[in-house]
């Protein structure tokens, strides 16, 4: 959540200075963005107009990296080399932070041989070097390190600007989070209720015993005397 | 006689104070009754007490923190508190807290009346800008936020007249530790003598109900709210987007091996230990009955003519 905050200020410089510009001019804009250290959003910049202008134009390939940024990863951007313009080494690294955010997407526990897969890391000590200095200092990703298992265990990951189809998959994440309580708050009643009646049941079994010891006591009292 | 408060203050309040001020009318209000109650006479509902008494606190820069309180005798006579008392108190009080000032006063009732300007104003020697707390000792099950209202005195122009009226201000609660684990005592309120088994798991079962089912209502807000942006009522907004889909990655809490093979060594742990506890009262009861059969039907008492067991 502090991460948004950092950011706002940032996506509404950026923003202000993209719809004032055009064109090949954006070029400088976009590499700025995609540099700074603390901007891991793009999909504010994304749908300013004169960004979205560019499409089909010979600064297409500006649009392309942008959303490269926004939804794509590391791999992607080798696979794609030849369309996309050369990477700065700030660029390269933001990227490699962002393959991180969406790798944590997916599972929650990591391991570092995909870790040192998707991000062209050759040793565990550069791996966990990055994973430290750049990924958990600057806050966008909260773990736990696991050498002995080698693994990265996540516990909080910002969020990447989200493709089109992925409010769909929330809203169902979320009405399946709803059901889940709704029924866990059901059972919770009836355990309250089972525990009650057990109670009520025995207080009366109890009661019952009593008395009937008392009836014997009388009866046995009447017997003597 | 309250608008919304313009002077820019923040006011944090303590439990502490809210608990002394409803503590105080209480007492008063039980006191009133005669103890007993005469079955013969009509209880006329007397109008509820409005008791008085001043807050302390301190005040940093523009943050008017209330930390505690006392009682004030009320002279409806002369329409006054009772000075010398106050005196005498703020100064004991200076002595154990010496960081503490008196910021103003506290009452209860519904809402404020013209006569607290009265006190109000003779308050203003004091501090120049005393505060008036207002407990509404009436129990709304409906309302949801606390009955306590904080009002400063502005100076406001109404009819060509610079008046002073009360205005309405908001606040906050801060807690101090202590007070936080008291608050939460008193809030569970387990049957004093730790109750049977059933009722104390009752009591933590309901606790965790209530707690998920608040989880449950604000995740039904954030759902609606990304329906409604689904269907295009609401502009999207991305920021908040990113932080919803960060929040859906954090589940499943927990799903690993190592987390299920230790849940269920715990949980098989548990009924094994119940289920010894559970045999060891079997055989106490058991040992219980052989031996009161074995008295009962004792060989060398032949009386019933019942033969001898074992």
């Amino acid at each position: 959540m502090d991460i948004e905050q950092k950011q706002a200020e940032m996506i509404d410089h950026f923003m202000k200075q993209a719809s004032s510009l055009k064109g090949s001019a954006i070029t400088p804009l976009v590499l700025e963005a995609t540099s700074n250290p603390s901007l891991f959003a793009f999909s504010e910049i994304l749908a300013v107009p004169s960004v979205t202008e560019l499409e089909g134009t010979e600064n297409a390939t500006l649009l392309d990296t942008l959303r490269l940024f926004a939804h794509g990863t590391w791999s992607d951007y080798k696979g794609n080399m030849a369309r996309l313009p050369q990477l700065v080494p700030d660029q390269i690294l933001k990227l490699k932070q962002l393959t991180v955010l969406t790798l944590a997407e997916s599972n929650k526990v990591l391991p570092y041989d995909q870790l040192m897969q998707e991000l062209d890391v050759t040793n565990v000590r550069e791996l966990e070097d990055f994973l430290i200095n750049e990924c958990m200092y600057s806050g966008i990703v909260r773990g736990k390190l696991d050498q002995l298992r080698r693994c990265f265990e996540v516990q909080f990951a910002a969020g990447r600007d989200l493709r089109p189809g992925q409010l769909g998959n929330m809203l169902h994440t979320l009405s399946d989070w709803l059901t889940t309580s709704d029924n866990l708050l059901v059972s919770i009643q009836e355990k309250i209720k089972w525990a009650d009646t057990m109670s009520e049941a025995d207080k009366k079994h109890q009661k019952d015993v009593e008395d009937r010891v008392e009836e014997v006591k009388k009866t046995l009292s009447l017997k003597v005397s | 006689m309250a608008s919304s408060s313009s002077s820019g203050l923040t006011f944090k309040l303590h439990p502490l104070v809210m608990v002394n001020i409803s503590d105080h009318y209480t007492r008063v209000k039980s006191q009133m009754n005669p103890p007993g109650g005469d079955s013969a006479a009509v209880k006329a509902p007397a109008p509820p007490p409005r008791v008085y008494g001043c807050v302390i606190g301190v005040q940093r820069g523009r943050t008017v923190e209330i930390f505690n309180s006392f009682e004030l005798l009320y002279d409806s006579a002369t329409d006054s508190l009772d000075r010398a008392f106050l005196l005498k108190k703020q100064e004991l009080y200076k002595k154990v807290f010496p960081n503490f000032y008196v910021l103003g006063w506290y009452s209860t009732g519904s809402d404020a009346e013209e006569s607290d300007m009265h006190i109000h104003k003779a308050l203003m020697d004091i501090n120049e800008s005393p505060v008036y707390v207002l407990l509404n000792p009436a129990i709304n099950h409906a309302q949801k936020d606390l009955p306590v209202t904080i009002y400063e005195s502005e100076m406001h122009v109404i009819d060509g007249i610079p008046q002073l009226i009360f205005v309405n201000s908001s606040y906050t609660i801060e807690t101090v530790e202590a007070e936080r684990i008291s608050v939460d005592h008193v809030a569970h309120l387990k049957p004093s003598d730790g109750g049977s088994a059933a009722t104390q798991l009752a009591a933590h079962l309901t606790s965790i109900h209530s707690a998920i089912k608040m989880l449950n209502s604000r995740i039904r807000v954030l759902h609606h709210y990304l329906v409604a942006m689904q269907k295009g009522e609401i502009p999207y907004e991305n920021s908040l987007l990113r932080q919803v889909s960060s929040l859906l990655r954090r589940l499943p809490a927990i799903e690993s091996e190592k987390f299920q093979d230790d849940f269920l060594m715990e949980y098989s742990d548990t009924l094994l230990i119940t289920y010894l506890a559970m045999f060891t009262n079997c055989s106490s009861t058991m040992n219980e009955l052989v031996e009161k059969f074995n008295t009962a039907y004792d060989r060398h008492s032949r009386r019933g003519g019942r033969t001898a067991f074992i």
